[in-house]
């Protein structure tokens, strides 16, 4: 790949903003001249500065106008104005009136609240204190062992089961908006029958006669189309129903599924097997386009992230382990790297083989490679080979088989198994071959054999891959039934309909990634009445009334059940109550890869445009399309909300005469769809990334969002498609993309520099030491490295006008270690959970409202098209000098004793002087009333402990004062000071890699109070006299220095 | 021309001025008062409620004990509404027939709950907490009144945030000991009903109250310091009103070493320091930090 090559290339933004058309609003829009920069312009700009460089946006680069003018404003583009469309004439007809009222307005009676209480009331509930209970939450890569709070038996929280061997207490923005997806409004709320409501009994007894009519030919003509299957129980009920029926067919089918790993491990090995990566054990880490720090997507996440972040904490060594990341589109992982190499989806075979080659695994090291990629993977291999036993070689999901191949042959050559990486049983009880079965099954359902489709849980005429036409399929067969959770595109062409039990409401078990069996407890009575598919299985069988309970109960109670032995009843009531079962993780298997490295290396040079097709990092397949929290929140490295896009590098925008927020149209094999461009930092060229699971075409969150690229997805090669071309269509696609909006406007007289046009993040985060990292060896030399050099000192408590603060008991502080976070946004999620944050909806996260109180900043750094990204979470610094609490007027934000700037809603008038006066930018401010006071649903997922915010009123981050609150009535009920680890804050909780401690800062033995000792230990912005509570522990790289040598990366 | 105000018209003016002045000033000032007024605050207001249950009939006139129906006084933030699975303990038996509890009959029979309206109602965005009220010496009466002598209930005091701040900044005028917790008729300490209390040393993590033992009958009556212990004062929130213990069943005797000096309070202001003390309160400046009872 060379570099050189690319020349200008223009950065554009939309001409009109989307709010131009309001009446009584012109005067107010930000009128953005669009600015032409080339990226020769931009490198120079980049090569002019010393040092390292840090930026947020393209924008930000090029020093446009047009971003002095975004960055000039409190909040982006429209957010402080007054858009609705209301006249100057009426706003003043209801100002009049509003006047006349003010001063009654404050002697407003409360209206009556009348008390419902129980007439029979449960024996174990103690109103107003929450309960918790494990359970599990079953997902295709494998079950997330879960802790459910649960106040008065309704589900208010999900988090990871902290004693659980494998999550350890740490979750995924997935897991934790599981609450939110049982709580969906648009939940399927009955059972219809083409499109008219019918009952349970209806349906069973339909059922029943068609398996009557079947049972003499075997249940020919009857088929199951099921999501990935982890619950032995339903797997079970299965085998027995096959030996019923035995012509009956049971096909699974996910869109994000493994098909190449076991494509890869039937090949090797002969069988499908699971690979386990020991990350602890492992010091050199490659990932070969493995997104393993992604989130829940990636089987074992939550382990491996736990595990990789351990080894680089330095916690009492200076030994890291170094992470290699080879891969086609951006990702967190990637930007998580010590070394990252961006390839074609299409080369990414062939670099593996080579690697493969260059280690001993077999295949040919050859190819044809650039100078830059040749060395990048003699670097690898070597310190691969010096590492023997002590490396692993991760091969992604989506990566095609020949991936797979050539990291057995790596990990087997290199001595790796039984070490770093153990092969087991998969987790799915009934592997398959995915997409073959369905192609097999649309085979069926073409030549009429399919007379009884039952879907369960899947959504074939919204995902199925566009070549299969699985609706004309469809069409044919007698009868399908559909079991799922939405009335959803399937839903309503099929003829059943059965609304679906939501994890949280039924019984299953499930298996972990690890093989630990969890039982999946109900924690309320189904909200709908929605039934399960053990229920429809177990139809199938002799005693077709056993309930899902009975079934799970049989699995592991039942002849020869592991929880049989001994007690059976207390072995029951244990794994309910610790959320798993005791040796059921699974054995290693000793297994060897058979044969050699498939030979046909796929290096065949594609011309034109490789499309690449990635699941959503948070609606994933689709299925979380309709979680307000999964849309609004931005998706890591992007930074997309509410959207999907076209992503592509610069360069490929440039070459196609593109520029962003054009409507690009994206052909293959015959097929179209449209979506919006996206220069991405890091992604190769003559790629682009479509990511999957928007455009549904259900649902009030989901309808409408975004495109759908299940268009043009092929069943032949699901995950990436050569031979594509682009085509600008003319028209604007408006993407949402959250921006820079964090303003340094210092005068020249107070250290800035007057213009107020430099972000605080970017152009100046290295000036202003936002963000410090060094190398490990510069580390070793230099411990104090955080702490030298310009912005980088911290003023005496006492160098301040105001008096300070006197914390003679606690005073609490958070520790962020920016080493160990890898930015996959659990913590955001467990904050709108906890915090009862409002989603705001699109058109208001453009004009920049997002009303996130934690958020993670990026900030890259480097060449546009191989850049390195830091990861940072900002939420409320709790400054013991804070620049918000001088400025309120009215007292509404005040500071506590134990050191929290608190925030009091019912006294904040809505001047927003704070967040004008916040260097963090972490107020973030209710414009209009985000929060739902209508939705009965959404009342009952709330957590009671916080205020839901109105309107006019600024909200942040408290450090979970309600957790705090409850702990210190606990600890003062026992007249004890609280102990360490007793409080954590919802971030914190929700972790998975232990990135973020709480706790009191008063007493010295505590571990936030330790890591606060640390010298890599620095405030953001210190230097300013906040004394902030927050802080963060400087990251560290451990670069392979031969290799950084060669490549001429980190020369400064 | 012939001037249009006569000369007198200038008193008139600033008769007017001073007249708006007032008017603004009583304008704030009663809608000051206003907003404190029963009016809006439903201080002393009986509500409507579907069955006229009388606290005083079922805690004066036949000794309920507040817990039996609200039964999460002591371990939760919400002291709890009785099911009617409670009024049915009695009432399936006595009064079977009695126009008044018809809703009763009627919720239990239906399974339908009794629509009470709420009668002390703090705003949604303050978070009052039962439990650690009770469990740091401040009584039902101190909030509640006098609720033995209710027939209709009603709210004694404004329940606005001037009250709640009174207490907070002085949490000393309303501190008990824990064994009066229940005692609706107590007054505090003065020189007409003095108060002993004896303190002990108790290892940190104890709960509560645990080394505080107070009596209203003077311990040195009985034969001194060391008769203390035998005549087993009420202790523990479990001790019923009025100084006696319901029985020597529920209550422990408490094992006090045989030095223990019991001190006499005369005033509250006294008593309630030696409390704050042993009572491990949290200081005026914690207790009215915001985030206390505002999320």
């Amino acid at each position: 790949m060379n570099r050189n090559e690319r020349s200008a290339f223009g950065v554009q933004r939309s001409g009109e903003p989307e709010h131009a058309a309001v009446p009584g609003s012109q005067e107010s829009l930000v009128q953005i001249e669009p600015k032409k920069l080339t990226l020769a312009e931009i490198r120079a700009k980049l090569a002019n500065q010393k040092g390292k460089k840090f930026w947020r946006s393209v924008d930000e680069l090029a020093d446009s106008s047009e971003f002095a003018e975004l960055v000039n404003k409190e909040f982006p583009s429209q957010a402080s104005e007054w858009i609705d469309p209301v006249s100057r004439r009426g706003f003043l007809k209801v100002m009049g009136a509003s006047m006349a009222l003010a001063g009654l307005a404050g002697c407003t009676k409360q209206p009556d609240e009348p008390i419902y209480p129980y007439v029979t009331a449960p024996p174990d509930l103690t109103l107003g204190k929450p309960v918790y209970f494990a359970s599990a939450f079953p997902f295709t890569t494998g079950a997330v062992p879960v802790l459910i709070k649960s106040a008065a038996y309704r589900p208010i929280k999900v988090d990871g089961n902290p004693e659980h061997p494998y999550v350890r207490g740490g979750s995924d923005p997935i897991t934790q908006a599981t609450l939110l997806d049982m709580y969906d409004p648009d939940r399927s709320q009955h059972i219809l029958y083409r499109g008219e409501t019918r009952n349970w009994a209806s349906f069973l007894a339909a059922f029943r006669s068609m398996l009557a009519d079947k049972k003499p030919a075997g249940g020919q003509g009857l088929y199951f189309l099921s999501a990935t299957v982890t619950s032995p129980t339903l797997a079970a009920q299965w085998q027995q129903a096959q030996k019923n029926y035995p012509h009956a067919k049971f096909v699974q089918y996910d869109p994000a599924n493994r098909d190449s790993h076991y494509r890869a491990s039937q090949q090797a090995f002969g069988q499908f097997v699971d690979a386990q990566y020991r990350l602890d054990q492992a010091d050199v880490i490659v990932s070969l386009d493995a997104d393993f720090l992604g989130g829940a997507q990636f089987p074992g996440f939550h382990k491996l992230a736990r595990d990789y972040a351990q080894k680089r904490k330095l916690d009492g060594t200076d030994q890291m382990n170094r992470l290699y990341v080879i891969e086609t589109v951006t990702t967190t992982t990637g930007f998580k790297a010590d070394h990252r190499l961006a390839v074609k989806p299409s080369q990414i075979a062939a670099f593996a083989q080579a690697l493969a080659g260059a280690v001993g695994g077999g295949g040919s090291s050859a190819g044809n490679w650039s100078d830059h990629d040749a060395k990048y993977l003699q670097g690898v291999a070597a310190d691969l080979k010096a590492n023997g036993g002590k490396c692993v070689v991760i091969p992604g999901e989506f990566a095609p088989p020949e991936v797979h191949l050539a990291a057995f042959a790596i990990n087997q050559a290199l001595g790796n198994v039984g070490k770093t990486v153990v092969y087991t049983d998969p987790v799915n009880p009934m592997p398959s071959i995915q997409c073959d079965d369905l192609k097999a099954l649309v085979a069926d359902m073409n030549a009429g054999k399919v007379e009884w489709l039952v879907i369960l849980n899947a959504n074939p005429l919204y995902s199925a891959p566009a070549d299969l036409d699985f609706e004309s399929a469809f069409n044919k067969v007698n009868t399908v039934v559909h079991l799922g959770s939405h009335w959803d595109e399937t839903g309503q062409q099929a003829h059943w309909h059965i609304n679906n039990a939501h994890y949280l409401e039924m019984w299953s078990d499930a298996r972990a990634y690890d093989g630990t069996v969890s039982i999946v407890q109900p924690m309320i009575d189904p909200m709908y009445g929605g039934h399960s598919a053990h229920e429809i299985l177990q139809s199938m069988l002799d005693n077709p009334d056993v309930s899902a309970y009975d079934a799970v109960r049989a699995t592991w109670l039942g002849n020869g059940g592991l929880l049989s032995k001994g007690d059976a009843e207390f072995n029951w009531r244990k794994a309910l109550h610790d959320g798993w079962i005791d040796g059921t993780a699974f054995a290693p298997k000793t297994v060897a890869p058979k044969g050699g490295l498939a030979t046909s290396a796929g290096t065949a040079a594609a011309s034109g445009v490789e499309v690449v097709f990635r699941p959503d990092a948070h609606v994933y397949d689709g299925r979380y399309a309709n979680l307000g929290w999964m849309q609004e929140i931005p998706r890591p490295v992007t930074n997309l909300s509410w959207d999907n896009a076209a992503q592509m590098s610069f360069a490929t925008m440039e070459k196609n005469g593109l520029a962003e927020n054009d409507a690009v149209e994206i052909s293959v094999g015959g097929k179209k769809i449209i979506g919006g461009a996206l220069a991405v930092p890091g992604l190769p060229d003559d790629v682009v990334v479509v990511t999957l699971g928007q455009g549904r075409r259900i649902g009030r969150v989901a309808g409408g969002v975004g495109y759908n690229g299940y268009l043009i997805q092929q069943s032949g090669a699901p995950w990436m498609l050569a031979g594509a071309s682009l085509r600008k269509t003319g028209d604007i696609y408006d993407i949402c993309v959250t921006k820079s909006h964090h303003i340094d406007q210092r005068s020249v007289a107070h250290g800035g520099d007057g213009s107020g046009t430099h972000s605080i993040e970017g152009n100046e985060s290295l000036d202003r030491g936002i963000i410090r990292y060094t190398t490990l060896t510069e580390y070793k030399k230099d411990p104090e490295f955080a702490h030298e050099g310009v912005a980088r000192w911290t003023p005496e408590p006492n160098e301040s006008m105001f008096p300070a603060y006197r914390y003679d008991k606690n005073a609490w502080g958070m520790s962020i270690d920016l080493n160990s976070c890898i930015g996959c946004n659990a913590c955001v999620t467990a904050c709108f959970a906890e915090n009862n944050i409002p989603v705001v909806g699109r058109e208001q996260v453009k004009i920049g409202r997002l009303m996130q109180w934690i958020r993670i900043d990026t900030y890259f750094e480097g060449d546009l098209a191989a850049p390195r990204a830091h990861f940072q979470p900002m939420t409320c610094h709790q400054c013991e000098n804070a620049p918000c609490e001088q400025v309120c007027p009215v007292g509404a934000t005040v500071h506590s004793p134990e050191g929290l700037n608190l925030m009091v809603y019912n006294r904040c008038v809505g001047t927003r002087y704070c967040s004008n006066n916040c260097p963090y930018k972490v107020r973030r401010f209710n414009f209009l009333l985000y929060s739902d006071y209508e939705t009965e649903s959404l009342k009952l997922m709330r957590n009671p402990e916080v205020s839901v915010r109105s309107r006019g009123v600024m909200e942040k981050c408290s450090y979970c004062s309600q957790r705090i609150e409850a702990v210190k009535i606990e600890a003062d009920k026992d007249n004890r000071d609280i102990r360490d680890g007793e409080i954590r804050t919802a971030c914190q909780q929700a972790c998975p890699t232990d990135a973020i401690i709480f706790g009191n800062i008063n007493d010295k033995t505590s571990r936030v109070a330790k890591i606060k000792t640390n010298e890599r230990t620095y405030g953001v912005l210190a230097d300013i006299n906040t004394r902030p509570r927050t802080t963060y522990v400087a990251g560290v790289l451990n670069i392979n220095e031969p290799l950084a040598q060669e490549l001429g990366e980190y020369s400064s | 021309m012939p001037q249009i105000f006569d000369r007198s018209s200038n008193a008139l003016a600033r008769m007017s001025l001073i007249l708006t002045g007032l008017i603004v000033i009583s304008l704030g000032l009663t809608l000051d008062e206003v907003q404190r007024s029963p009016w809006v605050t439903r201080q002393g207001q009986r509500a409507d409620q579907p069955v006229p249950f009388s606290h005083k009939h079922h805690v004066e006139g036949l000794g309920l004990q507040c817990q039996y129906c609200h039964t999460t006084v002591e371990k939760s933030s919400y002291a709890g509404i009785p099911p009617t699975k409670t009024c049915m303990n009695c009432h399936a038996q006595i009064w079977t027939n009695a126009q008044l509890l018809e809703p009763v009959r009627q919720s239990w029979a239906t399974g339908a709950s009794i629509p009470w309206t709420r009668v002390h109602d703090l705003p949604d965005y303050v978070f009052f907490n039962h439990e650690i009220h009770v469990n740091k010496g401040i009584g039902c009466s101190s909030c509640h009144g006098r609720v033995d002598e209710m027939p209709i209930m009603y709210m004694q005091n404004s329940l606005q945030m001037e009250w709640c701040l009174n207490c907070h900044r002085n949490p000393e005028k309303n501190l008990r000991p824990t064994s009066e917790i229940y005692n609706m008729a107590w007054q505090g300490a003065s020189e007409l009903r003095p108060v002993w209390c004896a303190a002990e040393d108790v290892p940190a993590g104890s709960p509560t109250a645990g080394g505080v033992t107070c009596t209203e009958e003077n311990p040195k009556m009985n034969g001194g310091v060391q008769m203390a212990s035998l005549s087993r004062p009420p202790t523990g929130l479990h001790a019923q009103a009025g100084g006696t213990a319901i029985g020597s069943e529920d209550t422990n005797p408490i094992q006090l070493p045989a030095g223990v000096h019991y001190t006499e309070f005369t005033s509250q202001q006294a008593l309630g320091q030696f409390l704050e003390k042993h009572y491990d309160i949290r200081n005026p400046r914690e207790l009215t930090s915001c985030e206390v009872c505002h999320r």
